[in-house]
């Protein structure tokens, strides 16, 4: 229960972040808020040669909220977003996603940035990045790159981010007229890991669906944005009937490679989201 | 691998001590400062028995390396009473009984200690505590003896 | 003061509580011991394999390398550890420390210690083991098929031997033959691990010079712990001491000695040193034994008016790949008690134990007897559906009534006292509430269970006949120091629930004394009087309690006479009259003659100690008792408990939302203690009905190894309406009128939480016969029954 013994530095700049990054020959990994490395360092499971704190590094959190994007240092806690006030206002769901994360005390670790290179098949920041389109900033000694977060991920635990690069910020649009939420079912016990996730983003007018955005995570490696699905809400009286929603996430779904309980994955995603509409036209009937 | 000094200020008291780079601050507390108050009961952040605060914020202390916490202050279930009289929390979780084998009761101390002022609920409190002994009965109740109603119909 | 029940029954808030709130706890890891080396053990990455090499060279050269010791290092230092409680023609009698074919993934091969952790982890790495696999049979259906890999040499079918418990088979026959109606399910009961928050752990230390090994463990029985040290290394009783710390939860997990444990002591032998071992979380998972573990085929006979005519049972019980010292005696207690609180005509089961590739299952909180529970509650509550009855009615028109107790059940228990009935009743009423509206997706349930428990295992004639090699009574030792303060030693140890307290509130009781006068000093071999079983079977405060009230009893007597003769008088014209807040030497705390004359209670005892005075028997001066206490019989407590919950029939998740328990462990000596240890034991309890399943791959290489994997109960699982009430019908056994309490609340959720499901959604009621209710197979049940997921929604 102990880490295979490794070396440790803590720049105090990104440029130095890079250049300690990009060492050949050593296996080198970035520490942003350690909350799913430190188990991973503790039972062996990676085994670095030197871990690069990015803790110390000023500039690298905060939260930056503009009219028409909302940029996020990759090293904002999860706490950070879940009390940000502008930010509550500019993209309420990614505050709420980041309070449904694990528990207090990894909230006031655990970073934005962390969270996606982790990159878990249910995680909560993940899925919704997805489904508000942001774009994921990398910066190396070789320059700097943005990748959108639909492409960020290319399996559990796996990312594009090659290993001398840092995920510096991620940047969130904002007014695509969307309104979002997000809704999980969880495992039991103290931490309550996500099993199936659900980001939807809607705009409604008149009682009807204009525009559906909907990601679904835990059902595949990677989160996954469901066009058809989308397309079969559009027009739709957001109050229903939803005949057969259920039925057409998990068509779309499993298109996919799954866990083995890919089924009930599937269908408990689906019931989410058909509830997610159903208490948005409870909403819209008020 | 190498060892360098750290420097922590805990339950108010200067201590510098050797760690290697790779152990966590859980296990420097335990065998460099001797605080062995502060338990590891999984190591991934489950649990919440190693909870200190690290600059006044709760952590679980297992995944927090010990050469990150040097130069900040660290509060551990040892400084909460210090030598002295229990806080209100320590002596609902005797009276109530919110403790059997104790094993994960110091994070808990040092969660109610933080709270303590704060407000938050009592789902927030318990949240990241694993306790395998009270069915959380007794600390419940602790919880509610705190908040200002009767310690429990017992 | 000498009245009745100054502290017995007191809800005195336990002693230990005070240092462990302040982190004063003296945990295994927190020993200090000069120049330790620690251990880590080299343990099997497959679950069936034959050990072809073991080449420690690299690990041995390293410079951190204090020792190794493989498979054929440790045949040459130790002995295997005998079993105690075996099946009629198990094949295997011993569980060696050496092993030459690994049979479970997680399985110890060697030790490695060096002089860090790290170290030690590094170099256990650096073993090189050459394996040359096997087929795994990982599950009872894969060890039971037709052309399963053969796992323990012996035994055919890889079946480990069957006993039949309980009515000649032509009771069981005739009964079915008159039956009405007849239930039969297959049960499946999931291996799970106790996880205690503390893992387990040994400090081992031999002294060369003296011979002496000093062994501290975390260990619910450091008494049998020593026998099974001293039989693996050939050591003398008198030069092993094991002495059990502050003990982080244990459950059953930490009663018997592990091979890894034997293996620390031998490498402490080996190298003449102290060394210390520390589990990890994920080598709990893989290799603490395991508790249930079981497929078992049952059925109700039900007669006119839906009287019960019989149960039968054939139990397959998934021993793993070695018996355990009480191998398959969980499943025995299954059948043992499958009757519960009713009458049947005949009774009956079989218990057969299958060898399978996954680490060894042993005793675990409510032994067998939570899977009887869960057996029966089913079928009567499958039975009541069948029928149309109420279940609640169908219980009580069957329950044994108060009256006719004591009462022999079919497989030869005799319970002593208890009103079933009562208790049932009152679950039920406590339980009822007018239904809140749910949402379109969510069904509401609520049953009501009962069950009676084995508490104190005894006496040891008992274990006699079934061939159980421990013993079932307990002593104890008290003595009134010289200044009047009180030492009691007891072989029960300390596992957090609070016993230290609890017997102090008897010695106190039985001496007229303060509660703080009394100190507790348990877990040492050397000082604490032999215990088998210890703080196992729920027995630890009813067997040291009783012998202890008896001591305390004599010891009263002693002083009082004592006392007679410094003041000139007849023992019983002696009155003693002790403050609550008196010390031994205050005036407050003195026997009083007729004439006004007073001798302090401290007095009396430090002139005794000079030998001074009348005394009875003139080769008993010190002031101490030793009283072995071996009761008549086994003393049974009882109990109910109802569940109401909600099925979100849209995502299969079961939300526990009350819960209510009527239990009755006779007297009670501190009400608090007991509230948390039926608290405590709901919440074990609802964790195997909705979580809890230590599983494994295809290959037997386990996959629940953390608590993200395996989840233990956390707060917002276990309901706050949770309601504990108690009756008592004092045991006729045991002085004092107790009885015991630990495993109670374990016993019941499962059985009740399901039940209560079968009530939400009767659609699937047949098929609930397998734990834990996951939302994922929850799901599917309602899927077959053709409940769709929108639940309601459109």
């Amino acid at each position: 229960m102990t880490a295979v013994a490794f070396d440790y530095t803590a720049p105090t700049t990104v440029d130095e972040a890079l250049r300690t990054l990009h060492s050949p020959g050593l296996t080198v990994t970035p520490l942003a808020g350690g909350q799913s490395l430190l188990p991973l360092l503790t039972r062996r499971e990676v085994r670095p040669d030197l871990v690069v704190d990015l803790n110390g590094i000023p500039g690298l959190a905060g939260i930056e909220v503009s009219p028409h994007r909302v940029r996020i240092g990759a090293m904002t806690r999860l706490r950070d977003l879940e009390q940000h006030a502008e930010l509550a206002t500019a993209l309420p769901v990614l505050a709420s996603a980041a309070a449904s994360v694990a528990h207090p005390h990894i909230r006031g670790r655990s970073t934005l940035g962390g969270s996606l290179c982790h990159a878990a098949p249910a995680a909560e920041l993940p899925a919704v990045a997805v489904a508000l389109g942001a774009d994921v900033v990398l910066r190396s000694v070789r320059g700097a790159r943005s990748v959108p977060a639909a492409r960020f991920a290319t399996g559990a635990g796996a990312t594009v981010r090659a290993p001398d690069e840092v995920l510096t910020e991620v940047v969130f649009p904002r007014a695509d007229g969307l309104a979002y939420e997000f809704s999980e079912l969880g495992t039991r016990g103290s931490t309550g890991y996500p099993v199936v996730g659900v980001c939807l983003g809607l705009h409604v007018a008149d009682g009807l669906v204009r525009a559906a955005r909907v990601v679904v995570a835990g059902c595949g490696p990677v989160p996954v944005r469901l066009p058809g699905v989308e397309a079969e809400l559009a027009d739709r009286p957001v109050a229903g009937p939803h005949r057969g929603l259920v039925a057409s996430v998990a068509a779309e779904v499993a298109r996919g490679p799954g866990p083995e309980d890919q089924e009930y994955r599937t269908e408990a995603a689906g019931v989410l989201l058909l509830r997610a509409l159903t208490a948005r036209a409870a909403r819209e009937g008020r | 691998m190498s060892v360098r000094t750290v420097t922590v200020r805990v339950n108010g008291v200067v201590r510098t001590e050797d760690a290697w780079d790779h152990t966590t601050l859980a296990e420097h507390l335990r065998t460099g400062l001797r605080l062995t108050g502060t338990h590891v009961g999984c190591g991934t952040g489950d649990c919440g028995a190693c909870v200190v605060l690290l600059d006044g914020e709760p952590v679980c202390s297992c995944l927090v390396l010990a050469v990150q916490a040097d130069g900040r202050e660290i509060s551990t279930v040892e400084g909460v009473a210090g030598g002295g009289d229990l806080t209100r929390a320590q002596r609902a979780l005797i009276e109530e009984h919110g403790l059997q084998c104790g094993f994960c009761t110091p994070g808990l101390v040092v969660r109610m200690a933080h709270a303590a002022g704060r407000g938050g609920s009592e789902a927030d409190v318990l949240a990241g505590h694993l306790c395998r002994c009270t069915g959380y009965d007794g600390i419940r109740a602790a919880l509610r003896k705190l908040s200002g109603g009767s310690g429990g119909d017992r | 003061m000498s009245g009745a029940h100054q502290h017995i029954g007191r809800p005195v808030p336990p002693r230990h509580h005070d240092r462990l709130v302040r982190g004063h706890g003296r945990f295994l890891a927190d020993l200090r011991a000069a120049g330790v080396l620690y251990a880590t053990l080299v343990r099997s990455p497959l679950a069936h394999a034959r050990i072809v090499g073991f080449d420690a060279s690299a690990a041995r050269s390293d410079p951190r390398c204090a020792l190794v010791l493989g498979p054929d290092d440790l045949a040459e230092r130790t002995a295997p550890i005998p079993t105690a409680w075996r099946l009629p023609g198990q094949p295997e009698d011993r569980i060696p420390i050496a092993a030459h074919t690994a049979r479970y993934a997680g399985q110890p091969l060697g030790i490695v210690v060096a002089d860090t952790p790290t170290a030690a982890e590094d170099l256990a790495e650096a073993v090189r083991l050459d394996l040359d696999p096997l087929p795994p049979a990982a599950t009872l259906a894969d060890a039971l098929a037709e052309h399963a890999p053969p796992i323990v040499p012996g035994a055919a079918g890889n079946e480990a031997g069957s006993i039949r418990l309980g009515s000649p088979e032509e009771d069981v026959a005739a009964a079915f033959a008159r039956a009405e109606l007849v239930v039969e399910r297959e049960f499946t009961l999931p291996r799970v691990n106790p996880s205690p928050l503390e893992p387990r752990g040994v400090l081992a230390e031999y002294d060369p010079g003296t011979g002496l090994l000093t062994v501290h463990a975390g260990s619910q029985s450091p008494h049998s712990m020593r026998q099974d040290l001293c039989a693996v290394l050939g050591m003398r009783a008198d030069r092993v001491r094991v002495i059990a710390p502050d003990i982080g939860g244990s459950f059953g997990s930490k009663v018997v000695l592990y091979p890894d444990e034997a293996m620390v002591c031998a490498a402490a032998v080996a190298l003449g040193a102290a060394v210390r071992w520390v589990e990890s979380r994920a080598e709990n998972f893989d290799g603490a034994y395991q508790g249930r573990g079981q497929r078992t085929t049952a059925r109700l006979a039900v007669g006119h008016e839906g009287r019960f005519l019989a149960f039968d049972a054939h139990i397959l019980a998934d021993l793993g790949a070695y018996a355990t010292q009480a191998g398959s005696g969980p499943h025995q207690v299954t059948a043992l008690t499958l009757q519960g609180p009713y009458h049947v005509d005949a009774a009956a089961a079989t218990v057969t134990g299958v060898y399978t590739t996954r680490v060894p299952t042993g005793a675990y909180r409510g032994y067998g007897m939570q899977e009887a529970a869960f057996i029966r509650e089913r079928l009567i509550e499958e039975a009541a559906r069948e029928l149309d009855v109420p279940a609640l009615e169908l219980r009580l028109r069957n329950l044994i009534r108060p009256e006719e107790l004591p009462h022999t059940t079919h497989t030869g228990l005799t319970y002593d006292s208890g009103d079933y009935g009562a208790a049932l009743r009152r679950a039920a009423t406590l339980a009822e509430r007018p239904p809140p509206s749910d949402p379109p997706w969510v069904r509401r349930g609520t049953a009501v269970v009962a069950a009676v428990e084995i508490t104190a295992f005894a006496p040891s004639a008992l274990l006699e006949t079934f061939g159980i090699a421990w013993s079932g009574w307990e002593g104890v030792r008290l003595r009134i120091n010289h200044d009047g303060t009180v030492t009691a030693y007891s072989g029960v140890i300390a596992v957090g629930q609070g016993i230290e307290t609890s017997l102090a509130q008897i010695a106190a009781e039985g001496l007229g004394v303060p509660l703080d006068w009394v100190r507790v000093e348990l877990g040492d071999t050397d000082t604490a009087p032999h215990s088998d079983l210890s703080a196992q079977a729920s027995r630890a405060l009813t067997l040291a309690g009783g012998a202890l009230l008896i001591a305390a009893r004599r010891l009263a007597d002693r002083m009082r006479t004592l006392a007679a003769g410094f003041l000139g008088t007849d023992p019983d014209r002696v009155t003693q009259r002790i403050g609550s807040r008196a010390d031994p030497s205050s005036p407050d705390a003195a026997f009083h003659g007729t004439d006004g004359a007073r001798i302090t209670w401290r007095e009396v005892a430090h002139r005794g100690y000079r030998g001074w005075g009348n005394r009875k028997d003139t080769d008993r001066i010190r002031l101490e008792e030793a009283v072995d206490f071996d009761p008549p019989q086994i003393t049974f407590a009882h109990g109910a408990h109802a569940a109401e919950v909600t099925v979100d029939v849209g995502t299969g998740r079961v939300t526990v939302t009350g819960y209510w328990a009527v239990h009755d462990s006779g007297v009670l000596v501190n009400p608090l203690i007991a509230h948390g240890q039926i608290a405590g034991g709901i919440a074990q309890g609802l964790g195997q009905a909705l979580s809890e399943e230590a599983r494994a791959d295809a290959e037997g290489v386990p996959v629940t190894r953390s608590f993200r994997e395996y989840a233990v109960p956390a707060a917002q699982d276990v309901p706050e309406d949770l309601v504990i009430e108690h009756t008592c019908t004092p045991s006729t056994a045991i002085p004092g009128g107790f009885k015991g309490l630990g495993e109670g609340g374990t016993l019941l959720p499962p059985a009740a939480v399901t039940c209560a499901v079968a009530a939400a959604v009767p659609e699937i009621a047949h098929t609930l016969t397998s734990l834990p209710l996951t939302p994922s197979r929850v799901r599917a049940a309602l899927r077959a029954a053709g409940i769709t997921a929108e639940g309601g929604l459109r």
